[in-house]
C-alpha cells in the first residue's frame, strides 16, 4: 500500500478519537475573547493614529512665541489644518480597509486585505515623518534667511556666538534629533512586525511566489 | 434573537466540530495548543456566523474559517507549555493494532506533516479530507493548476521522507 493511502486510512480512523465538546463547553468558548492578529492590528493602528495625532499637542507654548517672532505662525496654522484633513482621509481609508477584512474569504485574499490595512497605517506614519522633515526644512530656511531676526529669537540674551558656528550647532542638533526619531521608529516596527506579522508575511510570500 | 442564533450555532457546530479538531490536529502537536487553536477558530466561526446565509454548505464555511484562522489569524498563546507530542501519544495507544513498520511509517508521516509550511499543511489537510482541486484552489485562493503542482510536490516530499 502506498504511504499516502496508509496515511489517509489512518486519518479516517482517527475521526472517532477526537473529543466531543458538549453544548455548555462550546457555549463557554464563544463567550471568550478572541486574540486574533486582526484584533491586535486594529488596537495598534488606533494607538498609532492617536500617538501621531497628539504629538502636536506636546509642543510647548514657548515654541509658538518663537514662531510668531519668525512670522511663520500663520504658515504653521495652515499646514496644521491641512495635516488634520490628511489624517481624516487616512482614518477613512484605514476604516474602509479594516472593514473589508472577512474571515470567509480565501486565504490569500484574507492575507492581502490584512496587509493592505496595515500598509495604510504605515503610509500614515511615513507621511508624518516626511511632513516633520519638510516643515523643519522650511522653518530653518525662513530662520536662517534673516540673521538679525534669528539672533534675536534664538539668542535673546545677546551672548557672543559665532554665526557660522551657531548654524552648524543648530543643523547637527536637528539631524541628531531626526536620526534618533527614525531609529526609535525602526526599532518599534521591527518589534511590531517581528511579533505580529512575521508569520503572515512569510505565508503570503509563499502564496505569491506560487502564483507568479 | 441573539439567544436564538447562539443556540442554532452551538447545535450546528456541535454536529460538525470534528472538522475543527482535525484542523487543530494538523496545525498543532500537543493538547494545549490544540485547545487554544480550537478555541480561537470557534470564536471566529461564531463572530462570522450572523453573516452566514446558507448559500454555501456550513461545512465548507467551517473548513475555510478553520484554515484561515490557523494560517493567518491565530497567534500562539504565550502560556502554552510544551507537553508530550500527539504524534507519539496517539500511536502508543493504538500500537497493538499496527504492525511495527506501519506504525513507524505513520509516526514519520505525521512528523513530516508538522514540519511542512502552513500553506502546505492546508493542502495536505484538504487532500486527506478528500476535497476536490476546485475546492482546494477556492479555499486557499490559488489557481487549480498551481494547487495540483504544489500538491504533487508535497506528496513527493512526504514519500521521500519515508523512502530516502
Amino acid at each position: 500500500m502506498d504511504e499516502l493511502d496508509l496515511l489517509k486510512k489512518d486519518w479516517k480512523k482517527q475521526e472517532s478519537s477526537y473529543p466531543k465538546l458538549s453544548y455548555n463547553e462550546i457555549y463557554k468558548i464563544i463567550h471568550k475573547k478572541s486574540s486574533s492578529i486582526v484584533k491586535w492590528i486594529f488596537v495598534i493602528c488606533i494607538a498609532e493614529f492617536l500617538f501621531w495625532g497628539f504629538i502636536n499637542l506636546l509642543i510647548p507654548e514657548s515654541f509658538f512665541t518663537i514662531y510668531e517672532k519668525l512670522h511663520v505662525k500663520a504658515f504653521l496654522k495652515i499646514s496644521n489644518i491641512l495635516h488634520y484633513a490628511v489624517v481624516v482621509v487616512f482614518i477613512y481609508l484605514f476604516y474602509k480597509n479594516y472593514n473589508s477584512i472577512c474571515v470567509i474569504d480565501s486565504t490569500s485574499l484574507l492575507m492581502k486585505k490584512i496587509i493592505k490595512t496595515r500598509k495604510t497605517v504605515n503610509y500614515y506614519v511615513y507621511y508624518n515623518i516626511i511632513m516633520t522633515v519638510i516643515l523643519s526644512i522650511i522653518v530653518n530656511i525662513i530662520m536662517f534667511s534673516d540673521s538679525t531676526l534669528l539672533n534675536e529669537v534664538m539668542n535673546p540674551k545677546h551672548l557672543e556666538i559665532n554665526e557660522t558656528k551657531f548654524f552648524y550647532i543648530m543643523l547637527i542638533a536637528q539631524i541628531v534629533g531626526l536620526l534618533i526619531m527614525i531609529g526609535l521608529l525602526w526599532l518599534y516596527y521591527k518589534f511590531v512586525y517581528g511579533i505580529l506579522l512575521r508569520k503572515l508575511n512569510k505565508n503570503y510570500k509563499e502564496l505569491e511566489t506560487l502564483e507568479v | 434573537m441573539t439567544k436564538e442564533l447562539e443556540h442554532k450555532f452551538i447545535s450546528e457546530f456541535q454536529k460538525h466540530q470534528n472538522i475543527i479538531h482535525k484542523v487543530c490536529r494538523i496545525y498543532t502537536n500537543n493538547q494545549e495548543a490544540h485547545n487554544d487553536l480550537f478555541q480561537e477558530i470557534t470564536i471566529q466561526l461564531w463572530k462570522a456566523y450572523p453573516k452566514f446565509r446558507g448559500d454555501s454548505k456550513l461545512t465548507t464555511w467551517m473548513y475555510r474559517i478553520g484554515l484561515n484562522t490557523a494560517i493567518t489569524l491565530y497567534r500562539k498563546s504565550k502560556r502554552s507549555i510544551q507537553t508530550q507530542d500527539f504524534d507519539t501519544v496517539l500511536h502508543k495507544i493504538e500500537s497493538t493494532k499496527y504492525d511495527d513498520t506501519e506504525e513507524e511509517q505513520l509516526k514519520l508521516m505525521y512528523k513530516a506533516i508538522h514540519q511542512l509550511s502552513d500553506i502546505d499543511k492546508a493542502l495536505i489537510f484538504l487532500y486527506l479530507e478528500d476535497k476536490s482541486y476546485k475546492e482546494i484552489s477556492d479555499t486557499i485562493g490559488i489557481s487549480e493548476v498551481n494547487a495540483r503542482v504544489k500538491m504533487n510536490r508535497i506528496k513527493t516530499r512526504l514519500r521521500t521522507i519515508l523512502n530516502p
